[in-house]
C-alpha cells in the first residue's frame, strides 16, 4: 500500500468505511506536504480540497479589523479539514496556514461532489461522517464561547 | 400527515426535496404545539424527534454552574435537534419554547432507518443536515472569535 492510500485507509474519517468507497477516495486524492508557516488555503478563494490530515498541525485563521489576523482553531494528525467545499458558494470561510509541517491527502472537492452526486450510497456515507464531525465541533466551539466569555452560541 | 396537509405546511429545509421523498417524510410528519414556556426536550434524554418549526421560538439552554444559559433560539423556518442523527442519540441541551409554537415532528428513528433503506433520501437529507451544521458552525466560530476581541484584544488561546 502507498502512502497515499494508507493516509486515507488509516485515518478516523474513514473508519469502517466501505473498501468501493475507498477506493473511491483514493481516485480523486493527492498527497501533499506544506512546511511550517505555510498557507494551505485562503479565505474567500475557491475551496477546492478536503483534507485529510496525516501528520502535523493547521491554524485556521481570519483577519479582524483592529486586531489582526486571528486564530479560531487548530487542527491536527487524524483529524479533516475544510468542509466550505460542500455547498455554493464552494469558497472558504477561513484560511489555513500549517503551524509546522504538515503531511495530508487532499481530495479534489470538485470530483468528490460528482462522485456523492452520481453514487447516493456514497454521498450518504460521507454527508453522515462530515454532519458527525461538524455537530461535534459545534458542540465544543457553543461550550468554549459560553464558559470563556458567556455568550450564547 | 397526509401529502396533501404536508404540503400546506412549507417549510425552507423542504425546499428542492423532490416528491417522493416529501412523501416519505409526510408518511411520519405529525404536527405539533408547545404553548409558551413548555419543554420541548430535555438535556441527556434520548434525542427521539426531529423537528421543522413553522411558527414561535424555542430557546435551546445548556447548564452552567447550575444556572440555565441560554445557547441560541430557533423560530420560524428554521430546524430544532440534530442529536437524534448521530450516536449516542442524546440531547445535548435543554430546549423550551419561548413563545407559542407550532413544528412538525418526525421520529427520529424512523426517518433514520428510512435513510438507511433509501440512500438517495438519506444523502437527501444528510447534505441538508450537514450544510446547516457547516454554517452553524462558522457563524458560532465568527462569534467566538467577536467575543473574544471585545474582552481582550489579544491572541485566542487554541485547540480542539
Amino acid at each position: 500500500m502507498d502512502t497515499l492510500e494508507s493516509t486515507i485507509a488509516t485515518h478516523p474519517f474513514t473508519k469502517d468505511l466501505n473498501p468501493r468507497f475507498l477506493h473511491l477516495l483514493n481516485e480523486c486524492a493527492t498527497f501533499e506536504r506544506f512546511g511550517a508557516g505555510q498557507q494551505i488555503f485562503q479565505e474567500s478563494f475557491e475551496a477546492d480540497r478536503f483534507y485529510l490530515i496525516h501528520r502535523g498541525r493547521v491554524a485556521l485563521q481570519t483577519f479582524v479589523p483592529a486586531t489582526g489576523v486571528t486564530t479560531i482553531q487548530t487542527v491536527g494528525t487524524g483529524e479533516a479539514l475544510g468542509w466550505s467545499w460542500l455547498y455554493p458558494p464552494y469558497r472558504w470561510h477561513f484560511s489555513a496556514v500549517a503551524v509546522e509541517p504538515v503531511e495530508a491527502a487532499a481530495l479534489c472537492a470538485r470530483t468528490l461532489r460528482d462522485r456523492m452526486q452520481e453514487n447516493h450510497e456514497f454521498g450518504y456515507e460521507i454527508a453522515l461522517r462530515v454532519g458527525q464531525l461538524m455537530l461535534e465541533r459545534l458542540q465544543a466551539t457553543r461550550l468554549r464561547l459560553l464558559e470563556m466569555y458567556g455568550v450564547p452560541g | 400527515m397526509n401529502f396533501d396537509e404536508f404540503l400546506r405546511r412549507p417549510h425552507p429545509f423542504l425546499t428542492g426535496m423532490c416528491e417522493s421523498h416529501l412523501r416519505l417524510l409526510a408518511d411520519n410528519a405529525r404536527e405539533v404545539h408547545f404553548t409558551a414556556g413548555s419543554r420541548v426536550f430535555h438535556e441527556g434524554t434520548h434525542a427521539e424527534h426531529f423537528y421543522l418549526i413553522l411558527r414561535g421560538k424555542v430557546v435551546l439552554q445548556a447548564h452552567s454552574a447550575g444556572h440555565s444559559v441560554p445557547i441560541q433560539t430557533i423560530g420560524s423556518g428554521e430546524v430544532l435537534g440534530w442529536s437524534w442523527l448521530f450516536p449516542p442519540y442524546c440531547w445535548h441541551f435543554d430546549a423550551r419554547a419561548e413563545e407559542d409554537t407550532d413544528a412538525i415532528s418526525f421520529p427520529a428513528t424512523r426517518l433514520r432507518e428510512d435513510c438507511e433503506i433509501d440512500k438517495t433520501f438519506g444523502y437527501a437529507l444528510m447534505k441538508q443536515v450537514a450544510e446547516l451544521l457547516i454554517q452553524r458552525l462558522q457563524a458560532t466560530r465568527l462569534k467566538l472569535v467577536q467575543a473574544h476581541k471585545n474582552e481582550h484584544h489579544a491572541a485566542l488561546p487554541v485547540g480542539g
